[in-house]
C-alpha cells in the first residue's frame, strides 16, 4: 500500500507489465495442449496443409473414429481392470500398514518408514530387470494379474506414505474418547477414524490410480506376449504402425481420450495434492 | 506417536490383571499383523526381484533362449561387469546422462524460480489463469506429452517449424529437429521435460514464497534494501531447504527419464538419444540382454546414490551454518 499517487501509478503500470508477461507465459505453456485438441477436430486436408491454421476451417471429428481402430476398446478395458485392481488391493494393504506406523509404537517402526521412503527412489526400470525373469518363472508373465502385482511396487509405498500423514492428522484423543465411552478399538476405528479418513482415502486412491494409469514400461514388457495391452502402450504402438504413423489426427484423438480421465480427476483433486506436498516440504 | 492401548490402560485405576495382559499382548502383535500384508507384497514383488537383478549381474542371461529356459543360465563372475565397463558406449551414455540431467535441472529450476516470483506480483485474475494452465500441463501423462510434442516438432507439417517460419526463419519450414541427436536431445526433449516439470516446481516454490513473512521483507525495505537485495538476502535463505528438496527431486526424475525420449523417437531412439534409462531398456528388453541390463541397473543405482550423497552432505552443511 503506497499513499503516494505517483508511486501507485508507477506500481499499477508495473503490474500491467508483469500481467502481460504472465499471460505470454500462459499462452506458451498452454499451446501444446491447445494444438493437441485442435488437431483432433481438423480435417485431414487441414492437417497436411503447408500453412497450418490456428483455428479449423471446419470441424471434422473423423480423427476420433480412426483412433478407435487397432483394438482401442480392448486395451482400454484392460487398463481399467489393471488400474482399479491394483489400487483396490494397495488401498487395503496400504491402509493397514499406514495405521500401524501412524497409531502404534513398536520396534522396527523407524526402519520400516525409512524403507518405504528409500523404495520409492529405486528406478522402476532397474526393478523390472529382475522382475521379468521372476514373473516368467510363474504364470504371471503376459497376464493382467502380473501387471496388477507389479503396480503394487509403487502404489503401496505411495499409499502408506500419504495415508500416514492423513492418519497422524486425526488426533488420537478422538479414538481414546470413543473408547472411554465404551467402544472397542475396532468400533472406535470404524465410527471415528474411518469417517474422518475417507477424504484422504479417496484422494490417495485417485493419485495412485493416476500413477497406475500413466505407467508405461512395466505394462509394455509384462504384457509383451499378450494381445491386449494398456492404453499408454496402445498409444505408442498405434503411433508407430504403418497405417497410423503419420495419422496425427488419430494419434492426438487417442492421446486426448486416454489423457482425459487423468486431466479431469487431477484438476478436481489437485488442491489436496498441493497441500500435501507443501506440508511434506515444511516437515522435511 | 501415541500408544492408545497403553494410555487407555494407564487411565484405569485398577485394571484387572488378566485382561490387561491380554490387551498388551494383542497391542504388541497387532502392528506387526497390520504390516504383514504390505511387507509380504513388497518383499516378493520388489525385494526378491532386486536380489534376482543382482544375481543376474553375475550370470550370462544374455539372449531370449536363456530367458525362456533359465536352466541354460550359468554363473560367469565379473565377466559382464568387465564387458560393460570396458564398453565406450557405456561411458558415453553416463557422460551424456549427467550433462543432460544437469541442463534440465538448471533450466527447470531457474525458470520455475522466475515464474514463481512472477506469480507473487501479478493481479489475481492473471495468477488464477496461469495456475490453471500449469495444472493442465501438470496433469498430462508423459507418454501423451511425448506423442504431442513429436507432432509439434514434425518436420513435414509440424507447427513449430511453421511458427518459426512466420517469425522470419525462412529456412525453418521443413527443419528436421531430430536429425542431429544433439539438437533433438538437448533442445527438443529438454523443452518437453522442462515443460512437464515446471508446474510442480512453480507451484511448490510459489507456496514456499508466500510463507516468507511480509514483515521481514518490509523491515529490509525500510532499512534501504532494493527489491533484488530483499530477494537475495531474505527470500532465498528462507527458501533454501525447499530449493534443495525440489532440486534433488528434479535430479532424480530427469536422471531416469525414459518415457519422453522413447515416445519422441517413436519407440526406436537412435544411439545419440541414449541416456542411462534408455540405454538400460535397449540392452535389457529390446535385445533381451538381461545380465547386461542388470549391470547397467546397478551402475544406475550407484550413480543415483552418488548424487544423493552429495545432496545429503549439502543438507548437513547447511544445517551446520545455521
Amino acid at each position: 500500500m503506497s499513499a503516494h499517487p505517483r508511486t501507485s501509478r508507477r506500481h499499477r503500470g508495473l503490474t500491467a507489465f508483469w500481467n502481460t508477461v504472465a499471460m505470454l507465459i500462459a499462452v506458451v505453456l498452454a499451446f501444446p495442449i491447445y494444438w493437441m485438441v485442435l488437431t483432433t477436430v481438423k480435417s485431414n486436408k487441414d492437417l497436411i496443409s503447408q500453412h497450418p491454421t490456428f483455428w479449423p476451417s471446419h470441424f471434422d471429428f473423423s480423427s476420433y473414429s480412426s483412433a478407435m481402430e487397432d483394438n482401442f476398446g480392448g486395451n482400454l478395458l484392460n487398463t481399467l481392470v489393471i488400474t482399479l485392481g491394483s489400487v483396490a488391493i494397495s488401498l487395503v494393504v496400504g491402509l493397514l500398514a499406514a495405521l500401524a506406523v501412524a497409531r502404534f509404537d513398536f520396534r522396527g517402526r523407524k526402519p520400516f518408514i525409512v524403507a518405504i521412503l528409500v523404495v520409492q527412489m529405486v528406478p522402476l526400470l532397474t526393478i523390472l530387470v529382475g522382475l521379468l525373469p521372476v514373473l516368467n518363472a510363474t504364470n504371471l508373465y503376459g497376464s493382467v494379474l502380473g501387471v496388477i502385482a507389479a503396480y503394487l511396487i509403487f502404489t503401496i509405498p505411495f499409499i502408506i506414505w500419504t495415508l500416514r500423514t492423513y492418519i497422524v492428522g486425526i488426533p488420537a484423543e478422538l479414538d481414546e474418547a470413543a473408547m472411554v465411552d465404551g467402544c472397542t478399538k475396532a468400533q472406535a476405528f470404524r465410527r471415528v477414524v474411518l469417517p474422518l479418513l475417507t477424504p484422504g482415502l479417496v484422494s490417495t486412491g485417485v493419485f495412485a490410480w493416476i500413477q497406475a494409469w500413466n505407467e508405461f514400461v512395466m505394462a509394455r514388457q509384462i504384457l509383451a506376449p499378450a494381445d491386449n495391452k494398456t492404453a499408454m502402450v496402445w498409444l505408442t504402438f498405434f503411433s508407430s504402425t504403418p497405417t497410423h504413423g503419420a495419422d496425427y489426427g488419430g494419434q492426438m484423438a487417442g492421446a486426448l481420450i486416454i489423457a482425459a480421465p487423468v486431466i479431469i480427476l487431477f484438476t478436481i483433486f489437485q488442491s489436496r495434492l498441493s497441500t500435501g506436498l507443501t506440508a511434506g516440504a515444511v516437515k522435511g | 506417536m501415541s500408544v492408545i492401548e497403553n494410555r487407555a490402560s494407564r487411565r484405569k485405576v485398577q485394571p484387572p490383571p488378566p485382561r490387561k495382559r491380554a490387551v498388551t499382548v494383542r497391542g504388541r502383535s497387532l502392528p506387526y499383523l497390520f504390516l504383514a500384508p504390505a511387507t509380504v507384497v513388497l518383499v516378493t514383488m520388489l525385494g526378491y526381484p532386486l536380489v534376482r537383478m543382482v544375481m543376474l549381474a553375475f550370470q550370462n542371461m544374455n539372449n531370449y533362449r536363456k530367458f525362456v529356459n533359465p536352466g541354460l543360465v550359468s554363473w560367469v563372475g565379473l565377466d559382464t561387469f568387465d564387458s560393460i565397463l570396458k564398453d565406450s558406449v557405456f561411458w558415453e551414455v553416463v557422460r551424456r546422462t549427467f550433462v543432460w540431467t544437469a541442463l534440465n535441472v538448471a533450466l527447470s529450476m531457474v525458470l520455475a524460480m522466475a515464474i514463481a516470483a512472477l506469480l507473487g506480483r501479478i493481479s489475481s485474475w492473471a495468477r488464477i489463469t496461469l495456475i490453471t494452465v500449469l495444472l493442465f500441463v501438470w496433469s498430462m501423462p508423459t507418454i501423451v506429452t511425448g506423442t504431442v510434442f513429436r507432432w509439434l516438432f514434425d518436420n513435414a507439417y509440424g507447427v513449430i517449424d511453421y511458427i518459426l517460419y512466420l517469425c522470419g526463419g525462412k529456412g525453418m519450414l521443413h527443419h528436421d529437429w531430430f536429425a542431429d541427436p544433439k539438437q533433438g536431445l538437448y533442445v527438443v526433449v529438454t523443452s518437453v521435460v522442462v515443460w512437464g516439470a515446471l508446474p510442480f516446481l512453480v507451484l511448490a516454490l510459489h507456496a514456499g514464497m508466500t510463507q516468507v513473512p511480509t514483515e521481514l521483507k518490509e523491515a529490509a525495505r525500510v532499512d534501504g534494501a532494493s527489491t533484488l537485495q530483499v530477494y537475495r538476502n531474505v527470500t532465498l535463505p528462507i527458501l533454501r531447504p525447499l530449493l534443495l528438496i525440489t532440486t534433488a527431486l528434479s535430479f532424480i526424475w530427469d536422471f531416469q527419464c525414459f518415457n519422453q525420449i522413447w515416445t519422441m523417437r517413436n519407440g526406436a531412439p537412435e544411439q545419440g538419444y541414449w541416456t542411462i534409462g534408455v540405454y538400460l531398456f535397449e540392452q535389457a528388453f529390446d535385445r533381451n540382454r538381461y545380465s547386461d541390463g542388470a549391470v547397467i541397473s546397478l551402475a544406475m543405482i550407484v550413480l543415483m546414490l552418488l548424487l544423493l550423497v552429495f545432496y545429503i552432505r549439502q543438507m548437513l552443511k547447511i544445517g551446520d551454518q545455521k
